[in-house]
């Protein structure tokens, strides 16, 4: 039986991890060793942006015996991710540069929606999350620098939210005035409550969840004890309620047996059980489901699946397309004409399959472009392209990288724009992905020029790709004058990118 | 918690330091059985004499700390530390006293009968012995000899702890008699205080001790001196030691705050030979700053560990017992694969009975096997050349990730720690050094193996030392298995160790500091919880010591809601059997025998679902407070049974077992119609029986009749 061993190092902005996994097809993942260090990054990230040399210090120390434990078990591979803890932060290529040359491991920095797609990936592998999700249940992932909340409904990903709520960042800034203050809970419950707030009101109001599932470190100490549903392992609402009420920071002694938590000084924990209260008291579901999956799962998943060592049972893809259409629905953009839109541009992607070189993935990608193309308008008419374009860049899609969401908006903007030179987008993508944006901005241009008008006045769309010709076949209803018109000056652009001219073929049908 | 209130008075629970005292008596009391051959009884009669030095060094200088920082708080028998130095110097009068008539009128006789004599006073030599002995003197003794006398310029010198000393009164040859000065000499501690001499018969082996070799000479000593008297003395300070661990952690902030008024150094006990001259005691008595009360008077030699050596003795054979051979383990094949044996099922190890063997070839073996990843292994007290640090340091060589954590904080082993702990850093094994507030006192071995199925660990748990010769000379139980969970749980002891966060769930050890106490207390109170429900329920536990105030307070609330319980505790028992509803249904048993008793089995009913569980630790404070300890169940069903099996022994044993009365003493039980049962005999013999008879290779085939059947 071929046994892949892996290593997967995160590092948090309270703590770094190493778990060694044992990969294979038949026991699918078995955890091995699980090391867990202190180094509380986030003390400097979230203060000053930039960390401090003692800290990196620290943590290179860390990660040098990390090293020599991944080489004690003869690991095959590894990964190592870090987060909110070293993203965004002033010195971050010099801590990387550091780390490498000190501990020979290369760390790649997750944006964060990457990150929570990884913490996510862990879940989609279980099968009692297909079946929460077929109904409706939300995901809250509790992290140091920050959360995020992702609304499933009917077994798809509809929305996620990144809110910079985190157990570390809240009792940093809190730990000036700890002392001063009475009851410390409250003041906590007070910052969750304003960003809590928003986000039900925007999201949740009027629609019930019936699942609410949640990861983080602490939570699993939390909620020690609490009797589970035999079924699936949930909790109800009350129950779990119950117990998280009792965490409050000046309990006595015989609380603090009964709440069973292994370190009752943690600072953190005070934190994190607020924090999960609230969340859970606002989404108010039926069931609390605590998997107990973490980000290190994750990054093993993820590794697994793109080696195919493992498949996983839930279709990831789908997720991205559902929530770009919840994005645009929100945005008041998805139409008709955005389904016509679709069947268009698909058929003239797989007709050119032969000649543009581009991947699977990017399929999916022009699909995610197309759903999102009209949504800036929400905001201005004249300006929708840009408008859209930050509208994608400040959204985040589940499951797409964030290189990935560039490509998207980028090709929404250049499908009302023109395109601007290599130059000009060099600092966000490299030339690869300026060719996919150029391509699939082709693509959407001429499919959105068949639709014009926007009366969907074609269906049953063929395209066939004959020498240099692009052959796109449409049963009209109406006339397609204004279509035709406007083709010629998108065509010469699609022209111009693959060296295929774009016709259009009418058969026009009479009822 | 208001059922448990009661149980904490302080009349329930006896005082440790009285109780270990009563240990030690035991002990004595083996010296003084007339079943056991002499020589054995000597050493029974030595080891209470280093046991009592080790005790006033650690527990009795710990008490006079706490007297001079005026620390009153009550122990938990309700004692101030005054009380207890009281209580404990005249019980230590008792024990020395009765130290002394045995030596005197029943081992010396018994050894002249056997044509041994040890001489102690050297006026008892004929002129032949006298001759030799001087001879001896000038050419060994002489030499190394750093006589001291005291006067107006030479103040007192510093007297070593534990050293003996031979003081003499001296007056000027041709000075004023009356002027009379002090000369202090320490004898020296390189010679060996047992000179064997020639005898006056033939056959008969004649010693005398260093000190009447010394003292005989000591006109030599001082040329220009008369020599009024000399007499030896020994001495016992408070300085090497700092407060023992086992007090609480306030005691710990009040001495500091009073650090200046802890007086270091001080003489807690001076020895001195009964006949000693009224002159020499008071001159002794005011420059060292004794107190009347801790000064001991001898009737024999000072420092009775001198007996061990005799133990020794060539051609003694008859007067100690047949030196008895660890067995070998019937499941483990020596020579063969340790780990195949292992996979088969989990395997229980009985040392001494049992050889020690297997978890020596478990690492060497481990350490040669390319398949071995990492081994991961505690250290606590180690033998000087101990095979187990040579295979580590191979296996460090070889390229395996070897981590050992080793404890320096173990009580007299410091320095032998620190010298093979830096071996093995040369050898490239990563050597942890115990950690901050805490002593690891746990035994816990693990072997990292990859194999064609994956990674699979193997684990030695024990409660012993990884220390091949204690080995042989402490009962201990120790378990190899390559249970998951249990291998999941050792790689997070040894990730915590290392200084990693604590994992986030154990499966199946159970850790103290932190979960231990816990651990136990749910278990006695759920005994309580099954008998109150008027379900059968009992606890047997064996263990070294007790005196957890908390736990004993759960066992009488146990015991008045009727769970039996059946104790094996060999030394200090705080607890007190027989009192009216709290401790009616609690035996409490001693054994002490001619292997040190230091197994610890815990085994509960649990309402039929009988949990047995083995570890490092005692219920005593410091093993559940400041200690990594781990406690290990025993699950697989057959050595369940043999642990059973060995408690059910232990507790009918009617030989070496001492027996709690109601009135805190402990007697021999009355062996009168009944089998005798010894059960550290039983089970040498069990072992025997265990393995197949050693087959005569050279013989190539043997016809066994069959026996006829009675």
């Amino acid at each position: 039986m071929a046994i892949t061993t892996f290593g997967a190092i995160y590092i948090g902005s309270y703590e770094v991890s190493l778990k060694i996994f044992e990969l294979s097809q038949r026991k699918q993942l078995r955890t091995v060793d699980h090391i867990r260090s202190r180094v509380e990054l986030g003390k400097d990230v979230f203060a000053s942006r930039s960390i401090g040399y003692e800290l990196v210090e620290e943590l290179c120390l860390i990660l040098k015996e990390f090293r020599k434990i991944m080489d004690g078990y003869r690991v095959d591979d590894y990964q190592a991710y870090a987060s909110v803890a070293l993203r965004h932060v002033s010195n971050e290529l010099f801590v990387l540069d550091q780390i490498w040359l000190r501990t020979k491991i290369r760390v790649q920095i997750l944006s964060n929606s990457e990150r929570r797609f990884i913490g996510y990936k862990a879940l989609a592998f279980r099968p009692e999350f297909e079946e929460m999700i077929k109904e409706s249940a939300a995901l809250v992932d509790v992290g140091g620098g920050s959360m995020q909340i992702t609304l499933f409904r009917k077994g798809k990903a509809v929305t996620t939210q990144h809110i910079e709520l985190g157990i570390m960042r809240i009792k940093e800034r809190l730990s000036e005035i700890e002392a001063m203050v009475a009851h410390y809970e409250k003041q906590i419950q007070e910052m969750v409550d304003k960003e809590l707030g928003s986000f039900k009101h925007l999201y949740l109001s009027g629609k019930d969840t019936k699942y609410i599932i949640l990861l983080g470190d602490y939570i699993g100490d939390i909620t020690k004890g609490v009797e589970r549903k035999k079924e699936d392992g949930t909790i109800e609402q009350e129950r779990f309620l119950k117990k998280l009420k009792k965490f409050r920071k000046k309990s006595g002694e015989e609380e603090l047996q009964e709440l069973d938590i292994s370190n009752e000084d943690d600072p953190l924990m005070i934190p994190s059980a607020v924090l999960y209260k609230r969340t859970v008291e606002e989404i108010n579901a039926e069931y609390v489901w605590i998997p107990g999956a973490d980000i290190s799962d994750g990054i093993a998943y993820d590794y697994a699946q793109d080696h195919k060592i493992l498949k996983p049972e839930h279709n990831f893809e789908e997720d991205i397309l559902s929530a770009a259409k919840a994005l645009a629905e929100r945005y008041q953009s998805f139409s008709k004409h955005t389904e016509a839109l679709l069947e268009t541009s698909l058929a003239i992607f797989d007709a050119m399959k032969n000649v543009h070189g581009l991947t699977k993935r990017s399929r999916l990608l022009l699909q995610a472009a197309v759903i999102l193309h009209d949504c800036g308008k929400y905001v201005s008419l004249v300006n929708q392209a840009d408008c859209s374009y930050q509208i994608i860049m400040a959204s985040e899609i589940i499951g797409m990288t964030h290189l990935e969401r560039e490509i998207v908006a980028c090709a929404v903007k250049y499908n009302a724009n023109p395109l601007v030179s290599y130059e000009e987008l060099a600092d966000k993508m490299n030339q690869d992905s300026y060719m996919a944006v150029a391509k699939l901005a082709a693509i959407l241009k001429i499919a959105n020029a068949l639709d014009r008008s926007h009366k969907q006045k074609f269906k049953n769309v063929k395209a066939t790709l004959k020498d240099r010709q692009l052959l796109i076949t449409v049963e009209a209803k109406e006339s397609l004058v204004l279509e035709r018109g406007l083709f010629s000056v998108y065509a010469d652009a699609f022209e111009r990118i693959f060296s295929v001219k774009p016709c259009i073929r009418e058969k026009r049908m009479f009822q | 918690m208001e059922k448990g209130k009661d149980f904490y008075k302080s009349e329930y629970y006896e005082n440790r330091e009285l109780s270990w005292l009563k240990f030690n008596a035991r002990v004595l009391n083996e010296g003084r059985d007339k079943s056991i051959p002499l020589l054995e009884r000597l050493k029974f009669v030595s080891i209470t004499s280093s046991n009592l030095d080790e005790f006033f060094m650690v527990r009795v200088a710990s008490l006079k700390d706490m007297v001079h920082a005026g620390y009153k708080k009550k122990d938990i028998a309700g004692m101030t530390p005054a009380e207890q130095l009281a209580a404990i110097n005249k019980d230590t009068r008792e024990l020395a006293d009765l130290q002394y008539s045995t030596y005197n009128r029943s081992l010396l006789p018994l050894l002249k009968n056997k044509n041994i004599r040890i001489l102690d006073a050297h006026e008892d030599l004929s002129k032949e012995q006298g001759e030799y002995v001087d001879k001896y003197f000038e050419e060994n003794v002489y030499p190394v000899l750093t006589p001291m006398a005291v006067d107006a310029s030479r103040p007192f010198p510093l007297i070593r702890n534990k050293t003996l000393n031979i003081a003499a009164l001296l007056t000027k040859k041709d000075g004023n008699a009356k002027e009379q000065e002090f000369a202090t000499v320490q004898v020296p501690s390189v010679l060996s205080r047992l000179i064997q001499i020639p005898g006056k018969k033939e056959k008969e082996q004649v010693f005398i001790l260093l000190e009447q070799v010394i003292e005989r000479n000591i006109h030599q000593l001082f040329l220009n001196y008369d020599v009024i008297c000399a007499y030896p003395y020994r001495i016992m300070r408070n300085a090497d030691l700092t407060i023992d661990e086992d007090e609480a952690e306030d005691l710990l902030k009040e001495i500091q705050k009073q650090l200046k008024k802890r007086q270091w150094g001080e003489v807690i006990r001076l020895e001195v030979e009964e006949k000693i001259d009224k002159r020499l005691l008071d001159i002794l008595k005011e420059d060292l700053h004794v107190a009347s009360d801790d000064i001991f008077k001898i009737p024999g030699p000072l420092d009775l560990t001198f007996l061990m050596k005799m133990y020794g003795l060539e051609g003694c054979d008859d007067l100690r017992y047949k030196p008895f051979k660890p067995q070998q383990v019937p499941k483990i094949v020596p020579g063969e694969d340790i780990f195949a044996q292992i996979r088969k099922g989990d395997i229980l190890l009985h040392h001494p009975y049992q050889t020690f063997d297997p978890v020596v070839d478990f690492i060497r073996q481990a350490s040669l096997d390319p398949d071995v990843l990492a081994i991961k292994q505690t250290l606590y007290r180690v033998s000087g050349n101990s095979p187990i640090i040579a295979s580590l340091a191979q296996a460090a060589e070889n390229g395996k990730q070897v981590s050992v954590l080793v404890e320096l904080k173990a009580r007299f082993d410091e320095e032998n720690n620190i010298v093979w702990a830096k071996k093995l850093e040369k050898a490239g094994c990563h050597v942890i050094y115990g950690l901050v507030g805490l002593k690891t006192h746990s035994k816990i071995a693990l072997v990292v193996r990859r194999e064609e199925d994956g990674i699979r660990r193997y684990v030695h748990l024990g409660n012993g030392n990884y220390n091949d010769s204690t080995a042989k000379l402490y009962t201990d139980c120790g378990m190899f298995t390559c249970s998951e969970a249990i291998g999941e749980d050792a790689t997070a002891v040894f990730n915590m160790l290392s200084g990693y966060s604590e994992p986030l769930s154990w499966n199946k050890l159970v850790v103290a500091p932190l979960w231990l106490r816990n651990k136990f207390l749910k278990l006695i109170r759920r005994e309580a919880e099954y008998a109150r429900q008027g379900k059968k329920a009992f606890i047997k536990a064996k263990m070294n010591s007790l005196c957890d105030r908390d736990i004993i307070a759960a066992l009488y609330e146990a015991s008045a809601a009727g769970v039996k319980i059946d104790l094996v505790v060999r030394g200090i028992c705080c607890l007190k059997v027989g009192i009216e509803g709290v401790s009616e249904e609690i035996t409490v048993r001693s054994i002490v025998g001619n292997f040190l008793e230091h197994s610890r089995i815990f085994y509960f009913h649990n309402d039929g679902q009988e949990e047995i569980y083995m570890g490092s630790a005692d219920w005593m404070p410091r093993n559940l407070d400041r200690r990594v300890e781990i406690l290990f169940p025993v699950e697989n069903e057959a050595l369940m049974e043999q642990v059973k099996h060995i408690m059910k022994v232990q507790l009918e044993d009617n030989v070496k077992a001492h027996v709690l009365q109601k009135n805190g003493i402990y007697d021999k039980i009355d062996k009168r119609g009944k089998k005798l049962v010894n059960s550290q005999e039983y089970f040498c013999q069990e072992a025997k029986r265990a393995n197949p008879k050693e087959v005569n290779v050279y013989q190539e085939r043997v016809f066994i009749p069959a026996e006829t059947e009675e």
